[in-house]
This record gives C-alpha cells, structure tokens and sequence, in this order.
C-alpha cells in the first residue's frame, strides 16, 4: 500500500516541498508512487483517471452490441479484439489510479452509483453496423490525440498506461477508417449509412475534447503540474486537421455548414458546438444514460456468484498451501 | 454490498528469456493463480512474454529516491535470513521506464537487501519483496508456449496489419 503523504497548502514545509515539485516538473522527471506531490496534484491524477478507467469501461457497451451482428466473422474477430483491449485499457488505468492510494472498490462504486463520470460519448447508441466504424475512426482518433498527450504527463504510472493504451488505440482506429472508406466507396445503402453515423457521431466526437480553454477551470494548473502537456481547444484542432480533410476526400461531409479552411493558418474552423446538449447528457439526460449503467450494475450484480466462488476456491488452495 | 475487495498482486513480466524481469503492474485476485491468469489477460494480450510472476502488493517494501537521502531509510534490520527480489526503477527521465529485478539477495529484511542491491547498481526507486511469496509460471518450453504462443498468434494483434489506409487506396474486406 502506497503511504500517503501530507500536501496540504497548511502543512509547515509546503512551500519549500511545492518547489521542489515543480522544479522536478520542470526538468521533465516523472513522478512515482510514494514521491511527495501536493494533495491536488493528487485529487487531479485520481479524478481524471478513474473517470478513464470508467470510460474504458463503459465503452464496451456500444460496440459489444455488435459483436453477435457483425457482418463477417473477420469484422466479428477485429471487434472482440478491440473490446477486450477497452478491458484491458479499463485494468492499467483502475491500477495507476490505485497507485495513489485510492482503491479499486472506491472507484467501481463511484461508478455504479452514478457518482463518478465517464466519458459523455457512451451515453449516444450505436444505431447500425456504420457506427461502429465512425467509432473506430472518429472516437478513437479523438481518443488518441487526447492520449498522446497524456502519455507525456508527469506521473509515471500514468504516462506508462497511456503509452500501452495509445500503441492499442492506434489499431482501433485503423480498423475504424477501413470500415468506413469501405463503405464510403460501397453502394448507395452504405454510403448513406455511413453518412447518417458521422451526422450522428461528428458533434459528440468534438465535445470529447472537453469545453473550450476558456471554459475549462482545470486547465492551466494541469498544464503548470505536467499532468496535461496540451490545451482541449489544441487537442481538438489536432483532430480536425488530420481527419476532415481524409473525410472529404472519402466523400463524406461533417454536419457542420461553417466548417471552413482557414489559409492564413492552416487549420480547419468548426461552426459553434451545440454545448447545451453536451451539459444536458452529462447531467444524465443523453439517450443511453441509464441503459449504461444499468447494464454495468447488472454485470456487477450477475457476476458476483463468480466472484464468491472464486473467493472460496482461493481460500481453500491457500488453507491447503499452509497444512 | 462492499469490503470484498480482493488483495492486489504485483505483476512482474519477462519478455524474452534474456531481457530483465520488470514490474508492469497489479491485478486483483483470489489467490496467487488467479492472479497469474488475470495478469495473463492484462499484460500479455500482445506478445511477447516467456514468464510471469506475481506477488502479494502489500509484502513489497518501497523505498524512493528521497526517502534513500535519508540516513534511517534503510536501517538494518534483524530478521532471519531469506532471499529477496530486489527492483530498480534507473531514470525518472522517460516514459517507459519500469522497476527492472537487479538480482536476489540474501538478508536480513527489505532493508537490508536493498542496501546490497544498491552496492551493485543505482535507482531512483527500489523495492524489495521475499522469493518465498513470488510465484511464477515455469520457463519449460511447455509452459511458455501454452501460456504465451496463443496471444502471438493472435489476429488483429498489431496496427501494422492495415498498413497504411487512404480514401483511395481501401482494399476489399
């Protein structure tokens, strides 16, 4: 178990403490279990990676949907891969968040009881086969530009699980963007399909990068710690330039009529992000809210049986070792 | 319905038969293998591993760089004599940096062990913890193969496998 230490701004040796803690950050060392590190540097690490373990987590709801109904058994492979890796990926980010000192059990019950969040773009259901694609593609892609940044946070375990994460992610989405060209240059029914799945998944996909800098209270003391290394707004024009122009030129045309390229700066503008809507599902009104954690306390509950069982196996061989 | 929480395990893998056994993690388990499947799921999804070990979290003794600047951090100690895996995290400088097994040590307790180690190599962090209680899967040709070809031979495996996809260039699936 990790000793926990004090880092309160009350604490007689903080300030002395805090600047060594910045200096270290500043010459680009990471951070471990056990170094000293202010409360709130703490308090950030454990709310940002349960809520990405969380994420993990839940993010193999909507693509499990359709692993019975994927339309070939390669697809059915390339997708049970994929959702066993979010379980795995769910496994190295509860662990670094453990190495903080909170436990595992904590952070599932915050989960279960609605406590805790996780990323908003579980809340949206996946409709057709497409979608799975655009997730591969779009969400993921958004999910790794997020995660290369993290991979060069300033605490250790962290950035360790980020790097594993991101040389996984990386399949995930080239997986994602051939099921779409596939369908993109297919027939009428799946172009359209595939149309309807970016209409559907474009505006979710940006409000994954989180509210604009100038809405982001956590922002700049992230930046100062090296947790985060690059601002939401960087985060989210790192992702449009990449993916609209291969969109386009794929045939397809992001729901945004004030998308333009801006010449002077090489980057491509979005229109205004319908932000009402993302506070409202992460209120808890998107429309699959409930049905998500509904089904993660089923799993919970439906799995405990196995849990006992295992419990008392364990507890008999480690009798048995001990006669 | 809470405090059921199983113990946690120290994951530790070995990539090769010549590369260093290092610390990548914890799992949650009913005993020692159970760990050892778990740990198989997490870390070994991808190739490549030729051995696992696992050890209860709470018996590895910790001791970090700062804690090292202290005279008392590794006070001897008196215990009986046992051997201890000792680890080694080198550099706090890049990301992939894991805590590496510089060797077994007979002493008296953590302490002690990593007061030995540290004679032989330098760290940042260094932790402890008694052979007695690691477990390992065996480095037969038997076991490494029926523990770790299945995740080799994995489809889907690596990103490689599409190579690089354009709107142009898309092959049939």
């Amino acid at each position: 178990m990790v000793r926990l230490r004090i880092g309160y701004p009350e604490d007689p040796d903080y300030g002395e403490r805090l600047a060594e803690f910045e200096a270290r950050i500043a010459r680009g060392e990471k951070l471990e279990p056990g170094d000293w590190m202010p409360a709130e540097y703490r308090r950030q690490l454990i709310r940002m990676i349960s809520q990405h373990a969380h994420s993990e987590w839940v993010g193999m709801l909507p693509e499990g949907a359709w692993i019975p109904r994927a339309p070939s058994i390669r697809r059915k492979l390339i997708l049970l891969a994929k959702v066993q890796d979010e379980a795995g990926h769910g496994q190295y980010l509860y662990h670094a968040a453990e190495t903080l000192g909170v436990t595992r059990e904590e952070m599932v019950e915050a989960l279960l009881s609605g406590r805790a969040k996780y990323s908003n773009i579980f809340n949206y259901p996946t409709l057709t086969w497409a979608d799975v694609g655009i997730i591969g593609w779009l969400v993921d892609g958004m999910a790794i530009k997020n995660q290369t940044m993290l991979a060069q946070c300033s605490y250790g375990p962290y950035s360790r699980a980020m790097v594993r994460i991101c040389a996984e992610e990386t399949f995930h989405h080239k997986q994602g963007k051939e099921a779409v060209l596939l369908y993109a240059k297919g027939s009428r029914k799946q172009r359209q399909m595939v149309q309807d799945a970016l209409n559907r998944w474009w505006w979710p996909t940006l409000m994954m990068a989180g509210p604009h800098d100038t809405d982001s209270p956590h922002t700049p003391l992230l930046l100062r710690w090296g947790i985060k290394t690059k601002t939401n707004d960087q985060v989210r024009q790192e992702f449009l330039n990449e993916h609209v122009p291969e969109l386009l030129d794929a045939g397809l045309i992001p729901p945004d009529p004030d998308l333009r390229y801006d010449e002077k700066t090489g980057n491509w503008i979005h229109g205004p992000i319908p932000w009402d809507e993302f506070w409202k599902v992460i209120q808890g009104e998107g429309p699959m809210n409930r049905h998500r954690l509904e089904a993660r306390r089923r799993a919970h509950e439906e799995g405990r049986w196995v849990r006992e069982a295992l419990e008392a196996h364990g507890r008999r061989r480690l009798a048995q070792a001990a006669d | 319905m809470w405090g059921t929480e199983w113990p946690r395990y120290e994951v530790m893998k070995q990539d090769t038969p010549r590369s260093p056994v290092q610390m990548v993690g914890s799992v949650h388990a009913a005993d020692p293998e159970h760990a050892l499947l778990v740990a198989r799921h997490v870390f070994v999804r991808r190739p490549a591993a030729y051995a696992l070990f696992v050890a209860p979290a709470e018996a590895f003794f910790h001791i970090t760089q700062e804690a090292l600047k202290d005279p008392g951090g590794l006070s001897p100690e008196e215990g009986p004599e046992e051997a201890y895996w000792v680890f080694a995290k080198r550099s706090h400088r890049r990301s992939m940096v894991y805590g590496d097994l510089l060797g077994r040590f007979l002493a008296k307790g953590p302490a002690d062990a990593i007061a030995q180690a540290l004679l032989q190599g330098q760290g940042v962090a260094f932790w402890a913890v008694p052979e007695r209680l690691v477990v390992g899967t065996e480095s037969t040709e038997e076991v490494v193969e029926s523990w770790f070809a299945p995740a080799k031979e994995k489809t889907y495996r690596l990103q490689s496998y599409y190579g690089l996809i354009t709107a142009k260039g898309v092959e049939d699936a």
